[in-house]
C-alpha cells in the first residue's frame, strides 16, 4: 500500500503552519540538489529548488576544440544520458556542416537512445521512485519481500543496456557513434540477438505498468504548459517541431522562445518559454503523441484509467513505465527491419555554420548547440538539459502541492510528498541526484 | 581486470561495511556499480552496505571499511565531503576517471579563462567553486578503479577480492597489450591519434574495439615513453596544441611534465633540421 491512502491523525498539524524545510541534499536523483522551503502561517513564503551540484562548465571546454570531438566530451554531462548528449552533439555538428546522415546511421542512433531510454526508466522507477511508493528506503531494502521486482528491473536495466552496449561498445559514454556515421556497425545477428533478448524482456515492462497502475498518487494539476518534439511520421525521437498543444516553434528558432536565465543560488540555468515555466518529458510526450503509441502501449494507457492530456506531475512515472514498452516495441521495429550495409564513416567536408541538435531523451527534449569556423573549430556552444527546463516548474508545482496536504499530512509525510513530486520528474541534477537530508526548523 | 594479491590469509567472517558516495561528476561511475545487473543483489548481501545516497535514502554516517568514491573535487562542499569521508574511512578507493585523474571537468584547468567566465551562473552564495581536481590532490587514496566510465566488471571484482581478503593490484601495461590480444587494426597506423601507448590498461581497449581511438581515461601507463608518443603524433601530422589538448582532455592534471617535454622534444627537432 502507498502511504497516501493512510488517514492517520496528525498529532503535529498544528505546528504544520509555520516551518521551515531544509531538503540540503535530495537522495536517489541524479546529481545534487537542495530545497529550501519556508511555511508561516499555513502560506508558503520561500521555496527554492537548486541545483548544488560543482560546476563543470562543458559549453567552455569544448570551446576550441575540432567538431569531432565534442561529442566525446559532452557525453560525460551525464552517465545515464550520455548517449543522449552524444547524438545530439553529433547532430548539432553536421547541422552545423550541412551533412545529412544515411537512412542506417540515423535508425541506429535512434535504437540507440531508444535502449538509453529503456534502461534509464527502469532504473529511475525501481530504484529511485519505487521505494518512496512501497514505503522503503531503497530498492535493495525491498530485496527481502520485492525480490522478484528488483529482478525484473535489473532485467529490464539489462535489456536496454546490452542495446547500448551492443551498438556502441559499452553501458556508458559509447565509442562508436561518430560525424558521418558509425566507426564499428553491429551485425545483423547482433541485431537479431536484441531482438531475440528484447521480445523475452517485454512481459516484464507490461508487469512494471501494472506494478505502477496500482500506486496511488496526489492529485494536483501543475500550471506549467507542456513540450516535446512533434513528429508526423512518428513518436518523435528526433524529428519535428517543438510544440505544445497550442503551438509549434521551429528548432532552430530555439533561441527566440527560450530563454535561459541563472538563479544565483543555483548552479543549474531556469529555462523558461515566452516568460512562462513549461515541463518536458514522458508525460508531454504523451500528451502531445500518444496516438503513434504503439498498439501494446495504447493498450496499456487505456488500462491506466489516465485520460490525456493531464497536467498532474506525478502521472511522469507511469508514462514512463507505458513508454518502456513502446520503445521495446519500437527496438523490435527497427532490428527486424534494418539489414545492415557495411557504410563507412563519410568525410565531412568543413564549413563554418551554426547547428542545433534536438532530440527527446529519457527527461524531456535535450537541446545542443554549436557554431564552428571554416577549419571545424568550436567557438560556441550551448546546450540546454531537459532538467534545467523542467526545474521552474517542479519548484512551482511544490508551491501547488504542500498547501493541499499541509493540514492533512503529518511532517515526515508532507516531505515525502515533495520528494515524490521532484522524482516524479525524473531530474538529473548532474545534468544538473542523490539525496534529500531534512532539516525541519520550527519557527 | 584488476588482479589480486593477497594479504590475510583468512578472510573477515565480518561483513566489510561500505560506503558509495558521489561528488561532482555524472553518477556513471555510481551507476556502473549498479549496472552489474546479474550480480548486483547477491553481492549487496556479501556487504554490509551504510550508504549510497544515489539509491539510499537512509545513509549511516559511521567509520566505513571502504568507502568509493565516484566524481572530482569542484567546490568547497566536495572538498569538505571528502575530507569528512578520509576520516570515517579505513581504505579510500577512487572509482572512476573523475576521482583518480579529474576527468574531463579538471581540463578546465588547462583552458582559457575566457571560455568559460560568462558560464559563472554560480557565484553561489553558500557554494565556492575550488579548482577542478582529482580526490587524491586533497587526500589520501589507498586504492583506484580508472577509466570513464570504469569497466563495470572491474568494479565487481574489487569488491569480490577484498571480500576474499585480498587486495587489488592495479593493471600496469599500457592498453596497447589488450589491443593486440584483441586482434585490433592499429588506430595510429590509419592516421588517428590514439594515446593507447601512454594510457594505462585494464579496459580491455573498450574503446578501440568500437572503433575510436583512446583518449587516455586511465591516466599515463608506468614507464610510459611520452616523448615518443609526441613525436608519433606529430609524424601523423597533429599540431601541437591538438596533442596538448587530447593528452589534457582526461588526465591532464597527471601530465605535469607535458609542456615541458613538447618544448624539449621541440628543440631536438629544431636542433636536428639545422
Amino acid at each position: 500500500m502507498s502511504k497516501e491512502s493512510h488517514n492517520l491523525v496528525n498529532k503535529e498539524n498544528n505546528d504544520n503552519a509555520n516551518k521551515e524545510i531544509t531538503l540540503n541534499h535530495i537522495t536517489k536523483i541524479e546529481g545534487h540538489a537542495k530545497l529550501d522551503l519556508s511555511i508561516k502561517e499555513g502560506k508558503i513564503t520561500k521555496c527554492e529548488l537548486s541545483s548544488v551540484e560543482g560546476s563543470r562548465y562543458f559549453e567552455g571546454l569544448v570551446l576550441g576544440r575540432q567538431y569531432f570531438e565534442a561529442h566525446e566530451i559532452t557525453s560525460r554531462i551525464c552517465g545515464i544520458c550520455s548517449s543522449a548528449h552524444v547524438i545530439a552533439a553529433i547532430s548539432a555538428i553536421e547541422d552545423a556542416l550541412g551533412y545529412t546522415p544515411s537512412k542506417q546511421t540515423t535508425e541506429l542512433r535512434k535504437l540507440l537512445t531508444i535502449g538509453e531510454r529503456i534502461r534509464s526508466h527502469s532504473t529511475h522507477l525501481y530504484f529511485l521512485a519505487l521505494p518512496d511508493y512501497l514505503g522503503y528506503e531503497s530498492a535493495l531494502a525491498m530485496a527481502p519481500k520485492y525480490k522478484s521486482e528488483l529482478k525484473r528491473a535489473l532485467a529490464l536495466v539489462k535489456a536496454g543496456n546490452n542495446i547500448v552496449r551492443i551498438l556502441s561498445g559499452r553501458d556508458l559514454h559509447p565509442v562508436s557513434a561518430t560525424v558521418g556515421g558509425w566507426l564499428k556497425l553491429p551485425t545483423q545477428e547482433d541485431l537479431e540477438q536484441l531482438k531475440t533478448e528484447l521480445l523475452n524482456v517485454k512481459e516484464e515492462a507490461v508487469k512494471t505498468c501494472e506494478l505502477f497502475f496500482t500506486l496511488k498518487c496526489p492529485d494536483i494539476e501543475t500550471e506549467g504548459e507542456w513540450f516535446s518534439l512533434k513528429d508526423h511520421n512518428e513518436y518523435a525521437l528526433f524529428g519535428g517541431e517543438f510544440c505544445s498543444s497550442k503551438s509549434c516553434f521551429k528548432r532552430t528558432d530555439y533561441k527566440d522562445f527560450i530563454k535561459e536565465y541563472h538563479e544565483p543560488r543555483s548552479t543549474a540555468n531556469f529555462v523558461v518559454k515566452s516568460d512562462h515555466r513549461y515541463f518536458v518529458g514522458a508525460l508531454a510526450r504523451f500528451n502531445n503523441n500518444h496516438a503513434q503509441l504503439s498498439s501494446d502501449a495504447k493498450k496499456l494507457l487505456e488500462q491506466s484509467g489516465i485520460k490525456l492530456p493531464s497536467k498532474n506531475p506525478f502521472h511522469n512515472n507511469i508514462m514512463q513505465a507505458i513508454e518502456i514498452v513502446h520503445c521495446i516495441d519500437h527496438a523490435i521495429k527497427i532490428c527486424q527491419e534494418l539489414k545492415i550495409k557495411n557504410e563507412p564513416v563519410d568525410k565531412v567536408p568543413l564549413k563554418a555554420g551554426r547547428g542545433v541538435g534536438c532530440l527527446e531523451v529519457p527527461r524531456g527534449t535535450l537541446w545542443h548547440e554549436y557554431i564552428l569556423d571554416d577549419k571545424g573549430v568550436i567557438t560556441y556552444a550551448n546546450i540546454i538539459t531537459p532538467t534545467a527546463q523542467n526545474l521552474l516548474n517542479m519548484q512551482e508545482d511544490i508551491k501547488t502541492l504542500v498547501p493541499a496536504i499541509l493540514n492533512s499530512k503529518t511532517k515526515e509525510d508532507i516531505v515525502m510528498d515533495v520528494e515524490k513530486l521532484i522524482r516524479s520528474y525524473d531530474p538529473c541534477f548532474s545534468c544538473s541526484a542523490h539525496f534529500l537530508e531534512v532539516n525541519w526548523e520550527e519557527k | 581486470m584488476v588482479k589480486a594479491k593477497t594479504i590475510i590469509k583468512n578472510a573477515p567472517k565480518i561483513k566489510p561495511k561500505v560506503a558509495f558516495y558521489g561528488i561532482t561528476g555524472c553518477a556513471g561511475c555510481l551507476l556502473s556499480v549498479l549496472f552489474n545487473e546479474d550480480e548486483i543483489l547477491d553481492l549487496i548481501e556479501l556487504i554490509d552496505l551504510k550508504a549510497f545516497p544515489f539509491i539510499k535514502e537512509v545513509n549511516v554516517e559511521e567509520k566505513y571499511d571502504y568507502v568509493f568514491i565516484e566524481g572530482l573535487v569542484a567546490s568547497k562542499e566536495d572538498l569538505e565531503e571528502v575530507k569528512r569521508l578520509r576520516e570515517n574511512a579505513t581504505f579510500v578507493v577512487s572509482l572512476g576517471a573523475c576521482a583518480c585523474t579529474g576527468c574531463i571537468p579538471a581540463y578546465r584547468n588547462f583552458t582559457l579563462k575566457e571560455n568559460y567566465e560568462h558560464l559563472l551562473y554560480k557565484k553561489v552564495e553558500d557554494l565556492e567553486d575550488v579548482q577542478p581536481t582529482p580526490v587524491d590532490m586533497h587526500i589520501k587514496v589507498d586504492h583506484y578503479i580508472p577509466g570513464c566510465p570504469p569497466n563495470k566488471k572491474e568494479i565487481l571484482t574489487f569488491i569480490r577480492s577484498v571480500l576474499r581478503g585480498k587486495i587489488p593490484i592495479p593493471y600496469s601495461s599500457p592498453v596497447c597489450v589488450e589491443c593486440r590480444q584483441n586482434g585490433n587494426e592499429c588506430l595510429l597506423d590509419v592516421g588517428k591519434p590514439c594515446l593507447g601507448p601512454i594510457t594505462a590498461g585494464g579496459c580491455n581497449s573498450v574503446c578501440i574495439n568500437g572503433g575510436l581511438e583512446c583518449w587516455g581515461c586511465r591516466g599515463p601507463s608506468k614507464d610510459m615513453n611520452l616523448e615518443l608518443m609526441i613525436k608519433i603524433l606529430r609524424e601523423k601530422g597533429f599540431d601541437d596544441k591538438f596533442i596538448q589538448d587530447r593528452m589534457r582532455t582526461f588526465a591532464g592534471l597527471k601530465l605535469p611534465m607535458l609542456d615541458e617535454v613538447i618544448k624539449h622534444t621541440k628543440e631536438k627537432v629544431g636542433a636536428k633540421n639545422e
